[in-house]
């Protein structure tokens, strides 16, 4: 081949500026390995307490029950590994012996009762936040303009967003569950994980408000709409999309946060789900419920890392990634697709 | 069709009457606007709470370290404590003796004799360091007297105050009579505790005979003394000697010490930010010093972005500048993914994975030439670090890549005509320009990980010490407790309205206090070292 006269010669400069674009691209693809490499840990570990190679293919008593305490023991030379409910119906005819039998808490059963309290404080908290967060970038976008109260406004949420999880946690504990004294309970955790992630909806919400045209605007207000009818019937519809999937994105913060709920709304272990037992409709706020992220703090802290209890910290930890990586997918795809759907 | 007429006066109506829907002399576009500028104000309203609930909380805690100081000082305990310093002082030292003796034990060891023998010929050394060790005996009887004498006033003092508390609560609840029988037991401090004071002629006999027989162990020819390595015994020498002065010193501090000295409001406040201890549920006394967690935080914060700086703004570079479309297309949301991790999960992979493997990997023998290695604790401040930096990496590439992003293309062009290279283009030019957004995006990585909670407190190690950076690089391996693992730790496990569940608020307060500041600095870098870009 012949040489162009524009052909990169070889030189120090070039050498030296190849080895550091290198470096470059080494650190960015140590970055993506090792958070696969932990995705996929927690993938092949926890995906055999959720799936089996038999039908129905699925683990449903792991998916359906709560948490147990796991029986460890011999009988008659074979190893065996029960519940509590399958182990008092094993002894009720028959006497184990064995001097080495062992209990370990929370490692059978299922993780029924923390997949219901996860969704019940996403939603709850996700309603008061969409609302509370929508309104606020409404405001900011078509009504604020630049004054001094826009200017402490925006202050204030940047600031908030920057306020660790622990502290709105603790702020929740003496608020809601002191101040208010509605004890540790799912209203709690709602108000507390909304303020949370407040901020995360407002910016968002304000982008995609921001991101519609100014002449949609202009043109309602020129054919004599009110303000409200403008943002209502051209504005909205076109910045809907945009904020729904910014706040999925929320949704996948609020699920996957802990230090919030641990003193606000999580319990370690209830006996009924929320909606069992009820002496008056109202209780159901006044509950504490089980929450997926509390309870793999739970069970990968209190409890020894061995085989028995692999399956439930593994599998807790993998069904939790699972979904929470996929509000996150969802997000992220839905983003993409939008942008190229919404050109002006 | 109407007249003209009557429409000139609809006209007139539509101008002039109000509208029909008012509320608080609103109309319906007004309320509506009111409407979303009040949950805006929400944010506002939040902030304010936060900060109104967590000193309502936190407040209380200076008066009542106060009073918990004042106890501590009035009892006595401050006066065995500094008897009791010296105590801990005279055991640091015997530890170098024993370092050395491990030292020489390995030694023999390696030369293959057993371990009788080798016991054989270490007695003269096990006799010195007894020798040594029992010089402290007398020291080690009057701390153990005089702590108790001084318990037993605080154990009453103590006792006073929860009377208080009692006969308090008793008012509040509206029970006055019972309130009236409950007796609050009167102690006079100055008598209960001269016992203690009476120690202080037999502190200063004690000195003279520690001097005398510490003197007479160090200089005269001892066989085990000598068995020391020459280069540990001179330093043992000097530590020794410098030790005695300090017991010398214990004297005057005694006779200094002034059990009425007021405790102060701001030392309540001061014993929290200063004291290196943070001591809960002790016999003796309780400290509340946030100096161990804010250390550990501030530790482990620094490991996550040592790690995440490199890593998240080289990500920035290279996927802005040097990777082509279609890459950078698969790696901005792979990276921007990280950020939806539950840190709980994280911080589970810590404990069950990432922890044993960095023990493993110190355990291999090549690597034993590294003096910390292998490391003791599985859950340190480096498995932490690691993870924190890992949640670090996507605040740090989003807002470092928004700020490459940001910087004019023809700035680059500019440079590219002048015949630059790429790389000179990117170190002079563009890496300048973006100068403060990167800052800025260190800076609210760093925010990020200092109140990360869970993965700190699943794999720091929770221990509440100030690591001993003296080891070096070993105290990058040692456990650690943070600001926001404590809180998470104790909260649920204190009763409400205590000094301890008070000083938690504390924690909080500093924390929230750190995360403004750390905002505000973030806000001010980006405002004032923009490059005007025009």
């Amino acid at each position: 081949m012949s040489a162009h006269i524009f052909q990169e010669k070889s030189s120090a400069i070039l050498t030296v500026e190849k080895i550091v674009f290198w470096l470059f691209r080494v650190a960015t693809y140590v970055v993506l390995i090792f958070s696969a490499y932990i995705l996929l840990t927690i993938t092949f570990k926890g995906i055999g307490s959720v799936v089996k190679l038999s039908p129905p293919f699925i683990d449903i008593p792991f998916l359906t029950e709560s948490p147990e305490t796991l029986h460890v023991f011999q009988f008659e030379g074979k190893p065996m590994q029960l519940g509590d409910t399958e182990y008092r119906q094993f002894t009720a005819t028959r006497t184990v012996n064995d001097p080495n039998e062992s209990t370990v808490a929370h490692s059978a059963g299922g993780i029924f009762p923390c997949i219901v309290g996860t969704v019940l404080l996403v939603v709850g908290s996700m309603v008061i936040a969409l609302v509370l967060g929508v309104s606020s970038a409404i405001y900011l976008s078509e009504y604020g303009g630049s004054g001094r109260i826009v200017e402490t406004l925006r202050l204030a949420i940047l600031n908030l967003a920057g306020v660790p999880s622990i502290v709105f946690g603790l702020f929740g504990f003496a608020m809601f569950v002191i101040f208010f004294k509605w004890n540790v309970s799912l209203i709690a955790g709602w108000f507390t994980l909304a303020f949370m992630v407040m901020p995360v909806i407002i910016t968002a919400a304000e982008e995609s408000l921001r991101a519609v045209p100014q002449g949609f605007r202009e043109g309602s207000l020129a054919l004599g709409a009110t303000k409200w009818q403008t943002i209502r019937s051209n504005v909205l519809p076109y910045a809907l999309p945009g904020i729904l999937t910014s706040s999925i994105l929320g949704i996948a913060r609020v699920a996957g946060e802990t230090a919030p709920i641990m003193f606000t709304a999580a319990f370690v272990k209830t006996d009924q789900l929320p909606w069992q037992g009820l002496a008056h409709v109202t209780d159901f706020f006044f509950r504490g419920v089980m929450a997926l992220p509390y309870h793999i703090y739970v069970v990968s802290s209190k409890i020894p890392q061995n085989e028995f209890t692999e399956r439930m910290q593994y599998g807790s930890a993998f069904v939790f990634l699972l979904v929470v990586a996929s509000i996150a997918m969802t997000s992220m795809v839905l983003r993409t697709r939008l942008r190229k759907a919404y050109k002006w | 069709m109407s007249t003209p007429s009557s429409n000139k006066s609809t006209m007139r109506d539509a101008l002039t009457k109000p509208q029909g829907f008012r509320f608080l002399g609103l109309d319906f576009d007004s309320a509506i606007k009111y409407f979303f500028g009040g949950n805006a104000f929400v944010a506002v309203v939040v902030l304010a709470l936060i900060t109104i609930f967590l000193f309502k909380e936190g407040f209380g805690f200076i008066s009542q370290n106060r009073r918990n100081l004042q106890v501590y000082r009035q009892a006595g305990l401050e006066y065995v404590d500094i008897m009791r310093s010296r105590m801990d002082a005279h055991t640091k030292l015997g530890r170098q003796v024993n370092a050395a003796r491990l030292n020489l034990f390995k030694d023999l060891q390696k030369q293959g004799k057993s371990l009788d023998e080798i016991n054989a010929m270490l007695a003269p050394l096990d006799e010195f360091s007894g020798k040594f060790s029992d010089a402290a005996e007398t020291l080690r009887g009057l701390v153990s007297d005089y702590g108790d004498a001084a318990a037993t006033i605080k154990q009453s003092a103590s006792e006073i105050q929860d009377r208080l508390e009692e006969k308090e609560m008793l008012i509040d609840a509206g029970k006055r009579d019972q309130a009236e029988k409950v007796v609050v037991p009167v102690i006079d401090f100055p008598s209960a505790r001269k016992v203690i004071l009476d120690s202080e002629p037999q502190y200063a006999e004690l000195c003279g005979a520690m001097r005398s027989t510490l003197i007479a162990l160090i200089n005269t020819p001892n066989p085990g003394y000598e068995m020391i390595p020459l280069e540990v015994r001179s330093r043992f020498k000097t530590d020794t000697l410098a030790f005695l002065d300090y017991l010398d010193q214990g004297k005057s501090e005694l006779t200094a010490w002034n059990p009425d000295k007021p405790v102060g409001y701001l030392d309540g406040l001061a014993s929290f930010l200063t004291h290196p201890e943070w001591l809960t549920a002790s016999f003796w006394q309780d400290w509340y010093g946030v100096i161990p967690l804010f250390v550990g935080s501030l530790f482990v914060s620094v490991i996550a972005l040592l790690l995440a700086v490199p890593l998240g703004v080289s990500a920035a570079i290279y996927v802005n500048q040097i990777a082509g479309n279609r890459e950078a297309s698969y790696i901005k949301p792979a990276i921007e993914f990280i950020a939806a991790f539950p840190s709980v999960v994280l911080g589970f992979f810590g404990v069950a994975i990432l922890g044993e493997t960095i023990r493993a990997i110190s355990g291999w023998h090549f690597l034993s030439w590294i003096s910390f290695f292998p490391i003791a604790e599985r859950l340190n401040a480096t498995t932490a670090g690691i993870l924190l930096g890992l949640m670090a990496v996507p605040t740090i590439f989003s807002l470092a890549e928004d700020a490459i992003n940001n910087v004019p293309v023809h700035f680059k062009e500019a440079s590219f005509a002048l015949g630059a290279s790429k790389l000179q283009t990117l170190v002079k030019i563009i890496i300048p320009a973006a100068l403060s957004g990167i800052i800025a995006a260190v800076l609210l990585g760093f925010g990020r990980v200092i109140g990360e909670t869970m993965v700190v407190l699943l794999c720091a190690g929770n221990r509440i010490k100030i690591p001993d950076f003296t080891e070096g690089l070993g105290a990058f391996f040692q456990p650690v407790h943070t600001m926001t693992g404590i809180i998470a730790q104790e909260m649920g496990e204190v009763p409400s309205g205590s000094i301890h569940y008070r000083a938690l608020f504390m924690v909080a307060i500093l924390l929230f206090l750190l995360a403004l500041g750390i905002n505000f600095l973030a806000q001010r870098i980006v405002r004032r070292f923009k490059i005007s870009i025009g």
